[in-house]
């Protein structure tokens, strides 16, 4: 046996082992929902208010366009919160369900 | 040697084509088997990464041992080939640059699946994409163009030597960093198309990958300067750009690049241009492919084509695969992709967006019709017709400018809608700025040299020369007042001095200051561009004593002779420079003869002020008197270029850096009730 056709066996041997040899239980991770989205738009929003407010103290808009650009932009939160809002209502809704399922098949 | 490198690129083939099958069942697979499977098929792209790149270390090591047995090495190296070239040949030919490009994929693959955790989900998509990407090119380097095949009879003694227009410093980093570009454009790819695939709600994906994309932009940019600077230091004609398809070929995956960076901002913070992003992503992507296509294919001639083959046929497959496979999924999901909201008003931070993105893909589509002419006209007419310059700085001069006015412009309009108030505010003492260096352009003496004296109502391009250095005062100042505006609202809630509050300001928000030093680069590149409009060059037979006068500069030919080195033979130059009567420098251009591959090269002789350069280039000897032919150059502002490219360059770091913690500033009485506006 050559030592190239050493190391090739030896290279082999070492993928194969680190590529399958998977010890203990492996969980992907939650598919994104509705909620998280949300919340990361809630972000977006806040950010786009603290920039908008940043310039207007920077003195680049005049206060009537600020009004009307800030107004617009809680328009939007408002509605981004609403529907965080319903969504957690919901879900903690269905939880409770499912815990008073639980109990009453223990019942 | 060959043979581990053959076996690595064969066992990287079978991992990666694991990778992509298993972890595409993985994908659709429930529960914990989708779970085992998905980690192996990621463990199999991180395996592929160590076995590519031993591969590319064996190719590496076969150049320093002069292994000439490999083919790939006895015709890119040579015995007597400096040390840092003998890296360079791992990327000076077809299949070492594949083999390069495979190797930068596998990295950033690496990169992508370690960082798994940030999203499990849409990292797998992700992984899958870049792994069928990775399948192609390990196809190719273990069916079409083997690195590792081996040299037929008996043994040479030497190599034919790496072509000599590569044997340049930069050429040892140019095309890395132009790889590194093309290549990493692949992983904000395999994102967009991982999170149409799946669905993926929100714009999380593009927060993802917003580094990847700067950073692939950074490296881009890079490599088309360098590039650039190539071509001006050794090809010996004076310029440093030329259209050239393959130059070309660099620029348009750059310029919908770019067009990607702006664009992508309205997403984040509008959820607006959905499809749009996700179409320049595509097509970025794919332009990174065929830019590799038309280096590597022979397709078109170029100086910059080092390579002719007949891969382009597994080129164009590819490239037809891809597209199918992303009008497949635009057209099954693009339900997912409706815009959040409309465009409102067309004096707004969103239209000037727009704007820049049509016009950067205008000057994109000019390129690549410019580029596939001769192609398309041999296929229509069956000869082929080539377009010049003339053609692209037709259409692309004004496009340029309309884009510098658009960088001046935007970062002053307010999202969704601007008032013309606003406008009066904030753009009267920049336009004013602007006219005031317009005038005095035009005002000043010819006799100061270019830019100074300049007559727009004689020549064309005079005319553009000026707009554009008008344009890049209003965009400097717009700028400037950015940066003042913002270091004053911190200096007033901090104490701090106006220049400290400044770099707070950067720190607080690194992607937009990060972003106004970039296009500050910008205009100090468009600045450069424009002393193009004055060059002046000259070309005489000088013998010793010989005098020749260009601009402010006086040459005398002091002396010419010839050299012996190892790895080529030389002739050279010795002029003195001398400016009002007073010597100022020597210079030595010189041409080289490479023994190993027969060819010469041109060794500019470069004195370049923030003025001017005085480029000399000597270009051989006079056959029948035996004294050299010098050509000289006199190129205004080009070190503006290069000074802006660093410009660039520190901008984007900038805007890599995460942002400080944002100061505190308290909001007007009356908005207290803004949810964040009590915020920064």
């Amino acid at each position: 046996m050559t030592t190239a056709n050493l190391i090739c066996g030896l290279v082999t041997l070492a993928t194969l082992f680190y590529v399958f040899y998977l010890p203990g239980q492996l969980h992907l991770g939650p598919e994104k929902t509705r909620l998280a989205y949300l919340r990361e738009r809630k972000e977006v929003v806040y950010e786009n208010l603290r920039d908008l407010n940043f310039e207007y103290k920077a003195g680049k808009f005049p206060d009537a366009d600020y009004q009307s650009l800030k107004s617009s932009l809680e328009e939007e939160a408002a509605a981004v919160l609403a529907e965080i809002s319903h969504l957690e209502q919901a879900a903690t809704a269905a939880a409770a369900v499912r815990s008073g399922t639980k109990k009453g098949a223990r019942v | 040697m060959a043979q581990i490198g053959s076996f690595a690129l064969i066992l990287a083939l079978a991992l990666s084509g694991y990778s992509f099958l298993f972890g595409l069942l993985a994908l659709f697979l429930p529960g914990a088997i989708s779970a085992r499977l998905g980690e192996t098929a990621r463990r199999a792209g991180i395996a592929t990464f160590a076995l590519v790149l031993l591969a590319a270390v064996v190719l590496v090591t076969a150049a320093f041992q002069d292994d000439f047995s490999i083919a790939y090495i006895f015709h890119h190296s040579n015995r007597d080939l400096p040390i840092p070239y003998k890296f360079a040949v791992l990327w000076s030919g077809q299949e070492g640059s594949l083999l390069f490009w495979s190797m930068l994929l596998a990295t950033y693959g690496l990169v992508l699946r370690l960082r798994h955790k940030t999203d499990e989900r849409l990292f797998a998509y992700a992984s899958v994409i870049i792994a069928a990407v990775q399948v192609f090119f390990l196809l190719l380097l273990n069916f079409a163009a083997r690195p590792f095949g081996l040299m037929q009879g008996s043994l040479p003694p030497d190599g034919s030597g790496l072509n000599p227009l590569l044997q340049y410093p930069e050429m040892v980093i140019h095309p890395p960093m132009l790889y590194l570009g093309y290549v990493g454009f692949t992983v904000p790819f395999a994102f967009a198309l991982g999170a149409l695939i799946m669905r993926y709600p929100g714009e999380k994906w593009i927060h993802i990958t917003r580094r990847w994309t700067m950073v692939t932009w950074g490296f881009l940019t890079c490599g088309v300067f360098l590039g650039a600077h190539w071509a001006y230091s050794v090809l010996g004609w004076g310029g440093y750009w030329g259209w050239d398809p393959v130059e070309n070929a660099s620029l348009m995956p750059w310029l919908t690049g770019t067009a990607f960076l702006h664009s992508v901002m309205m997403q984040e913070k509008r959820g607006m241009l959905k499809v749009w992003n996700m179409w320049l992503i595509f097509a970025t992507f794919m332009l990174s492919i065929f830019g590799t296509f038309l280096t590597r294919s022979g397709v078109v001639s170029s100086v910059h084509a080092f390579a002719q083959s007949s891969i382009g046929d597994w080129f164009v497959a590819f490239l037809a695969l891809i597209f199918a496979t992303c009008v497949f999924f635009y057209v099954k999901n693009r339900s997912h992709l409706r815009s959040e909201h409309k465009l409102e008003a067309l004096v707004s931070r969103e239209s000037s967006f727009l704007f820049n993105n049509l016009l950067l893909l205008v000057a994109c589509f000019t390129v690549l019709w410019g580029t596939l002419f001769p192609v398309l006209s041999e296929w229509v007419q069956g000869t082929k017709v080539t377009v010049g310059p003339p053609f692209f700085n037709r259409v692309n001069v004004p496009v340029a400018l309309l884009l510098l006015l658009l960088t001046a412009v935007g970062p002053l309009l307010a999202w969704r809608k601007t008032s013309v108030e606003s406008l009066k505010r904030n753009f009267q003492w920049p336009t004013a700025g602007a006219l005031g260096v317009g005038i005095l352009l035009m005002v000043t003496p010819a006799s100061w040299g270019g830019p100074f004296g300049m007559r727009p109502w004689r020549d064309v391009s005079a005319l553009y020369a000026l707009m554009t250095i008008m344009l890049s005062v209003l965009v400097a100042l717009t700028v400037a007042s950015e940066f003042v505006r913002g270091g004053r609202v911190i200096s007033r809630h901090t104490g701090q001095g106006l220049l400290a509050s400044m770099v707070h300001l950067c720190h607080r928000n690194t992607r937009r200051y990060g972003g106004y030093i970039v296009h500050f680069g910008v205009i100090v590149i468009m600045i450069g561009f424009a002393g193009a409009a004055f060059n002046q060059d000259k070309e005489q037979e000088m013998g010793y004593g010989d005098k020749m006068n260009i601009g402010a500069y006086t040459l005398l030919c002091k002396s010419y002779t010839q050299d012996d080195k190892p790895n080529y033979g030389s002739e050279w130059a010795v002029m003195e420079v001398y400016k009002d009567g007073k010597q100022i420098d020597t210079l030595y251009p010189e041409r080289r003869f490479y023994k190993a591959s027969q060819q010469t090269a041109t060794m500019v002789a470069n004195r370049s002020t923030a003025k001017e350069d005085l480029y000399v280039v000597y270009e051989g000897l006079n056959q029948d008197t035996g004294r050299p032919i010098i050509k000289v150059h006199l190129n205004p502002l080009v070190m503006w270029i290069w000074v802006g490219v660093w410009m660039m360059i520190a901008g984007t770091v900038i805007a890599l850096i995460p942002n400080a913690v944002p100061v505190r500033v308290t909001a007007p009485a009356r908005v207290q009730t803004v949810p964040a506006g009590a915020g920064d």
